[in-house]
């Protein structure tokens, strides 16, 4: 995204709108700070500017067209097929059964929330969990960007490009999943360079419970009251 | 979506606030469900929600149906248990063999399932943040950018949004509409973050 210098008025009702802060007024000048800036798009779609001056380039070149890719919901990922940073996990889960009892899917999600992340933080990331062992969700739009699933490294050329946020997802056997948890935590809480959530899933019993969110509690884990459910309506 | 289970600001001890409704159908049966997503979001329209997708964009309810049905998914927040409660009796009756997932407090969860005779299926649990949290705006501030499911509210325009209440330049009202514009999701809720503005505006 840039601004054009001949349209632009300086009314600076367009700086709050970044959710990264790229737009700013620099030498008596608004600009969208290259570096900054993860070309979500949002400064373009609010509308916000009377004159039209946000403007986009007509072919964002590689590698950062992978900003927009993993920044703008409305790009969807030739990967997944789907809009979004994800993959479908649990959201379709009675239909694909891809998370049974026994296994916990981990959702690890780097520069949410509002930080923006580099993907040299992801890479760190991406190895971290291949030493451990996990197994990847294929279809995730993250997968592509590895060049060495021996290692979990990424392509050399994209760690400098900034996100809005990328999501790593695998499983992991239930029964090392707290150890697991305890080992990300700290190696996150050590490494990174910015903020990452982590979220775990998990098939519920036959009464509708969730074992390992109880597993979860007792290991003195704090998870929020609130989350994400999958009701089963697709098998009713 | 996946962000809703790291929405911030919800408690136990405030149930029935607010419940975020997807529904989705499996990317191998998107050309099958078509009819499904549309009866699906008829429903979920008729009851009114507080947001839906696509509604930030400007749709009325025969474009929203229209993305829906291409994208093979919808999502709505609703700030009324007893609606919720009504979308999954209709649209469970109907059997339409699409996902529905539902995104708030657990308790409130059971407590829609139970009333329809369901049970969860599969839960998605937040963990919370961890890295460099001292990069993270004020909690407050981040009770209102949770709400956008790919993090596209702006902690800059939420602080530049308290500052023209403040001055009563701006209602809240005005704020959460202004806030939830660039959220395609339809998952910010305006009612929430119009309280949350207020708060803010009054004890800063």
């Amino acid at each position: 995204m840039y601004i054009d210098k001949d349209l632009c008025q300086s009314c600076l009702d367009c700086l709050p709108v970044c959710p990264m802060g790229a737009i700013m007024l620099k030498d008596k000048e608004v600009i969208i700070d290259y570096e900054m800036c993860v070309e979500c798009g949002v400064c373009r779609r609010f509308r916000i500017c009377p004159e039209d001056a946000i403007k986009q380039v007509e072919e964002i070149p590689y590698p950062r067209i992978i900003r927009a890719v993993f920044s703008d919901p409305l790009v969807t990922h030739e990967s997944t097929g789907i809009g979004g940073r994800g993959t479908e996990e649990m959201k379709t889960n009675d239909v694909t059964n891809n998370f049974t009892l026994g296994k916990i899917g981990f959702s690890v999600e780097l520069g949410r929330p509002g930080v923006g992340a580099y993907l040299s933080d992801l890479d760190k990331v991406a190895r971290k969990v291949t030493s451990m062992g996990v197994i990847f969700a294929e279809e995730n739009p993250v997968i592509p960007l590895i060049a060495d699933r021996k290692t979990g490294a990424l392509r050399p050329e994209i760690l400098k490009e900034k996100v809005l946020s990328a999501i790593v997802e695998f499983l992991v056997p239930e029964e090392d999943a707290l150890d697991f948890i305890d080992e990300l935590k700290k190696f996150m809480n050590e490494e990174l360079e910015t903020v990452a959530t982590m979220s775990v899933i998990s098939r519920a019993d036959q009464n509708g419970d969730s074992e390992f969110l109880k597993k979860l509690k007792d290991h003195g884990e704090t998870p929020y009251p609130n989350g994400k459910v999958n009701i089963g309506m697709a098998i009713v | 979506m996946t962000h809703t289970l790291n929405r911030r600001g919800l408690s136990e001890d405030r149930t029935h606030d607010e419940i975020v409704i997807l529904c989705m159908a499996q990317q191998k049966q998107k050309t099958q469900k078509q009819e499904a997503l549309k009866e699906i979001t008829r429903t979920i329209l008729k009851y009114k929600p507080d947001n839906i997708m696509s509604a930030p964009l400007g749709a009325n309810e025969e474009a929203i149906i229209a993305m829906s049905v291409g994208a093979g998914i919808i999502t709505a927040v609703f700030n009324n248990n007893e609606d919720v409660r009504n979308v999954v009796a209709e649209i469970k009756s109907k059997k339409l063999g699409v996902s529905m997932v539902l995104s708030g407090l657990f308790e409130d969860v059971r407590g829609i399932c139970a009333a329809n005779n369901m049970q969860e299926h599969t839960y998605h649990i937040s963990l919370g943040i961890f890295g460099r949290t001292d990069k993270l705006p004020d909690d407050k501030t981040m009770e209102i950018t949770t709400q956008c499911g790919h993090a596209l509210i702006s902690p800059h325009l939420v602080n530049d949004i308290v500052k023209k209440i403040k001055k009563g330049k701006m209602t809240g009202a005005e704020g959460a509409r202004l806030l939830i514009k660039p959220c395609v999701c339809g998952v910010g809720n305006p009612k929430r973050i119009e309280t949350i503005l207020d708060e803010m505006a009054k004890s800063e």
